[in-house]
Order: structure tokens, then sequence, then C-alpha cells
């Protein structure tokens, strides 16, 4: 089993602010001290520290308490018990799960909480917010960002202020880049303005879209394997396709409107509705069309997600040839890559996404039927 | 864990890429995991060593630390396989669930799992989980949408389900280990051999101290007469085989054809 969660705060309701975030610590100095020794050696190894710290400061790792009233972060003074929430104890941060929002209803008013503890730094002013508030600000944050990346949900600024952020209003710059660099590092995840008149933002991946390499051979397409094949076709067709001739090549794959599929459920429903929702696909009638037929084109999602190799890539494997077989969309990928390489949407990582892209074989998990 | 030799790599597009997808899965079994990392590899950085996997997970980890995120190891409690998710370490509610779940859902959720961890078996019954619809916080919910809900928490992984009863899916133990601890102290059943939190098991008859199955199989490995390590007591329920990776594959058995054993005894 893996070793004691060093657990940093509870999300429970009313705790006692007895118990300070000391006794967390100390579990976690005696189980995995090598955890937190790791973490500065680790980020000599690579260029960034994940949530830096001003030079001189210890590397936040373990929460210490922020005041010189407290003992330093290493030297617990409380017995680690298992106990309820652990506010620390002069600290204006309370123990703020960002789930309690979104989940337990009724159950945590610890969004009330960020009264009640304390008292020395009870209101948060700009300069004097310790590493620590701002660390945890950061990971609530992180974790507020990546259940909107899964979830394929739109954030606005005054969400992230109202759930997360709350009392720390003026350090929002500060905590939304820390969040956003963080997701770059860590997951490869991209905070996108998507509308700046309303701050709303978009969560996607830097990473490329591909299908997640977890077929047997057994397996049938994957499952975003419906999005590549139309993504292929939209491209194939310069960018809008109709929707007869989707549905055609979605028959052969054993895909047929109307009738449930065992991975992707309703297609029309899927295709229709749930990508286009998800930004990858538009669908609209054709102009003038009468009686109404409709077509397919890229989605503002896959404008940005999509690189245009993997789709050659694949169009190439399927029809047992190369990309270079198609020498105008061979161009057209090349270019969008030489694009993206330069408005640098490739990773932080010395080999950019983009050009492991095309260096990389094709996934061999695509197996058409 | 080594000490403080642990050596943390370079964080890549391969760690990356297979963060995301893992982080979509949910939860995933030991050998999907390695495939994954394979694929990782393949996409991004085809001639690149293929580090070992639990290098690699400690790599991921220690860039997570600092958001109090981890790829967490487990083992199912009914067949002793290994699987990974990535656990919040700070959240000790049902959060991670809050994407998929409306209000009244989770509160089912709960109900269950307080069910669960209540009962001897580690297992509770449908009807009585439906009978507490009622009770829910939220949208009033009928029975046949609870089951309905219950069918999705079984297919979103956080409840199996056997012969009309439920019990806490590997993830949900995972995920939900420290909030079960602090939420439910008292009725908490700890396994004798690894101490770590056990809902289904054999336990017992004379002194009634538990035993996780997968611990029960390598407790019991090489003895041809099992004995209570606490008691001494005969030992009287069957014990199941260590699981075997390599078997496994040898057989050709394809995930979705194993069932787990059913053993549940008390």
């Amino acid at each position: 089993m893996s070793h004691a969660p060093k657990r940093r705060r509870c999300v429970l309701e009313e705790g006692s602010e007895a118990q300070s975030v000391l006794a967390v610590v100390e579990e976690d100095t005696s189980s995995s001290s090598t955890c937190s020794s790791s973490f500065p050696s680790s980020s000599s190894s690579s260029s960034y520290s994940l949530i830096s710290s001003s030079p001189g400061e210890e590397l936040n790792v373990i929460p210490g308490p922020p005041g010189p009233s407290q003992d330093p972060s290493q030297g617990p003074s409380q017995d680690p018990s298992q106990g309820p929430s652990q506010s620390p104890p002069s600290s204006s941060l309370s123990p703020t799960a960002v789930a309690s929002p979104m989940s337990e209803s009724g159950d945590s008013p610890s969004s009330q909480k960020e009264e009640s503890p304390s008292t020395s730094q009870a209101l948060p002013n700009a300069e004097s917010l310790p590493r620590n508030v701002i660390d945890d600000r950061v990971a609530d944050m992180v974790e507020f960002l990546l259940l909107k990346y899964r979830t394929k949900e739109l954030t606005t600024k005054a969400e992230m202020l109202n759930v997360v952020i709350k009392d720390y209003q003026d350090h929002f710059p500060e905590i939304f880049r820390e969040a956003s660099e963080c997701l770059q590092l860590a997951f490869g995840v991209d905070v996108k303005e998507v509308d700046p008149s309303d701050d709303s933002y978009a969560l996607v991946t830097t990473l490329g879209l591909t299908c997640d390499g977890l077929m047997s051979d057994g397996e049938t397409m994957p499952k975003n394997g419906i999005l590549i094949v139309i993504l292929s076709m939209i491209f194939m067709e310069g960018g809008c396709v109709s929707e007869e001739k989707v549905w055609e090549v979605l028959n052969v794959m054993g895909v047929y409107d109307g009738t449930e599929h065992f991975i992707y459920g309703e297609p029309r429903e899927l295709i229709t509705r749930v990508l286009v929702q998800e930004q990858y696909f538009e669908y609209r009638q054709v102009p003038n069309s009468d009686p109404a037929r409709y077509e397919f084109l890229w989605g503002p999602r896959a404008h940005s997600e999509i690189y245009k190799m993997t789709l050659l890539e694949f169009l190439a494997k399927i029809s047992g040839s190369d990309p270079r077989a198609f020498p105008l969309w061979y161009e057209e990928a090349l270019r969008q890559q030489e694009e993206r390489a330069q408005s640098g949407l490739a990773t932080m990582d010395d080999t950019s996404a983009v050009a492991s892209e095309s260096s990389s074989a094709p996934s061999s998990s695509f197996c058409p039927e | 864990m080594q000490g403080n030799t642990r050596r943390t790599g370079v964080m890549t597009d391969v760690h990356r890429r297979f963060l995301q997808l893992l982080m979509t899965h949910g939860v995933l079994e030991e050998c999907d995991v390695k495939r994954l990392q394979k694929h990782c590899y393949k996409v991004h950085d085809c001639n690149a060593t293929i580090e070992k996997l639990e290098d690699f997970i400690n790599t991921i980890n220690s860039v997570l630390e600092s958001l109090y995120i981890e790829i967490k190891k487990g083992v199912t409690e009914d067949d002793g396989r290994p699987i990974y998710a990535l656990v919040n370490l700070a959240t000790t509610s049902v959060s991670k669930m809050a994407s998929d779940f409306a209000e009244n859902e989770l509160d089912l959720f709960r109900k269950a799992l307080e069910l669960i961890i209540d009962s001897d078996t580690g297992f509770a019954s449908s009807t009585n989980i439906l009978n507490l619809v009622d009770q829910l916080k939220g949208k009033k919910m009928r029975k046949k949408e609870a089951e309905h809900v219950l069918q999705k928490f079984v297919q979103n992984k956080w409840l199996i389900e056997k012969e009309g009863e439920f019990t806490l899916h590997g993830r949900a133990i995972l995920e939900m280990d420290q909030y079960i601890r602090e939420t439910y102290p008292d009725a908490v059943k700890v396994c004798n051999i690894c101490r770590s939190l056990l809902i289904q098991g054999q336990s017992c008859e004379t002194c009634g101290i538990r035993m996780h199955l997968p611990c029960v199989a390598k407790y019991f490995q090489s003895s041809s007469e099992p004995h209570c390590p606490h008691c001494n007591d005969y030992w009287p329920h069957e014990v199941p085989e260590v699981f075997d990776p390599e078997k496994e594959r040898e057989t050709g058995m394809s995930r979705s054809n194993k069932r787990p054993s059913r053993s549940r005894q008390h």
C-alpha cells in the first residue's frame, strides 16, 4: 500500500482550530520525508519549480505555518491524530476544499470558516500573504480547473473568484497565473481565454489529440476514434463535409444512425450534439438546402487541439500508405506545425510536442474496422 | 520506497500525456497502466527507453506533490489486482465524483457508503439502499431513478455489484480512504495484516480480526494449515490464490472476461 497520505488540510466541517497543520506535518515527515526533500532536488533537475517560491524561502512542500509566532514547519508540536479538520491557528487560511461548493451542499460551511480562525492575519492584504497561503489557493485552483477540464466545461473569472479565491481577490492574477503554469507543466493542459468580454476560459490539452492506446487487439475503434474519423473527413474535404458522407463512412465502421452502438452509444447524439458541444465540430444546415441537409465543419477546439499531421497519419495508416503520399494535405499539415511551433503552442519541453508528433510513428492503436 | 536516493526524472510530454489519460480514466489496472505508459512513449518520444513504471510514476508524483495530488497504487479487494488512480490528498470528501453526479446522487452514494461500512460483509443490499431514497438531500428521487444511479456508480467504478448487493470499488477505497476513516472512525474496519481500510475480507470466527482476501492469500501462501495470526485458531475459510499477472497473461484472459472470485466469507 502506498505511504501515509500527506494530508495537508481537511475538508470536513467544523473542526477545532486547535489542531494545527503541524500535526499533519509530523505524519508527513515521518513517513515521507524523502518526498519533501526530493522536491528541491527535482526542481534543480528541471528549470521549473511547480509552485515557485521566492529565493531564500523554504520551498513549500510542507506547508509551514505563516507568521513568526509559529514553529518552523519541520517541528510539529501537536500530536498527529487523524482527527477532524485542522486549521492552522494563526493563518487566515482555513481548510477550504475546492470540493465543498461542488459536492456536499449542506455539509461543510467551510466557506464561512475564513472568518473564524484567526486573528493575526485575518484580512489578507496584497503584500503580506504568506507563501503557503498562496500555494494552497493555487492547489485549489488547479483542482478546480482540472475538474473543468474533465467535464469539458468553460469557466469564468467570476466563477473562479467565487469558488476558489474567495477572500484573496487581489491575488487572483498571481494565483491564476501560477495555477495555469502548474497545469501546463504537470498536465499539459492550457487555460485559454475564450471570450475576453466575459472573461471565460476553456481548458484544452496542448498535447494533441490521439486515441489513448488502451485497445487490445479484440477491440475496435478507440473511444475518440469516431472523432478522428470525422475530423479526417473534414480535413480531406477541405474543411467541410456533408452529413451523408459522414454516415456512409460510419456505416462502414458498423455505426448506424439510430442504432445504439456498444462503444459510442447513440451515434447521432454523439456527433451532432456531444462533440459539437465540446466544440470539436460545427454542425450546420447547408445554406439554402431544401429539404434541409447538414454538414460538419471544424470546430474551434479542433483548430487548437488537433494536429493535422495526426489525422494524416491516421489516413495514411488506414490506406496502407504514407503521409507523403498526400502531398497537398502533407503540406498543409506541415504548415500547421510550423505555425504552432512559432506561436509557442509547443509545450515547454525541449522537444516540442509538434516536432515529436511528426516524427513519431502513428499510434498503432488505430485499428479501424 | 527507497530512502533519500529516490530518483526523480524530468517531467516531459510523455508524463503529461500519461497523467491526462490516467485522469480521464479515473482508475486503471496495472496492465493497462503499463500499456498506457508505452503508448505515451510511442506518441512523444519513441526512441527513449521506457522508464520503469515505479520511477515513471515517482517522477510525476514529485511534481504533483505541491498540489497535494498523487498517483496512488492500490489493490482490488476481491482478487488482489494492482490498480492506480489519481488521488487528491487534501480533499476528504466525495468531491471527485462531484463532476459527474448531482447533489441527490452524491447523497445516495454517501448513504450507500454508510450502509457498506456499517455492514458486516462489506456489502449493502440494493433494497436497503433504495429504502433510504426519501432521506436524500436535493431533488426528490424515486426508487426507479435510484436504481439507475446505482448502475451509474457501477459503470463509473465507484461501486461494484454482486448478486444485487453493492460494495466499494477499489477506486473508491483509494480515493476516499481518508474521508472514510474520518467520517466513520468507529465503524471502519482495518486489515490485520496491512492495516489498511477493509471493506471486504475474511474474518476470524473466534477473535474477530479481519484480513483482505489478497492479504490472506499472501499470508497463508505456503502454509498447509492456516491459523489466525492473532488467536492462532484454525482459519476456517478458503485461502484464495495470490494474484499473478504473468499467469493471467498466459491464459490469455482478457479483462472483460475475468469475473472476480465470488468469495465473501465471514
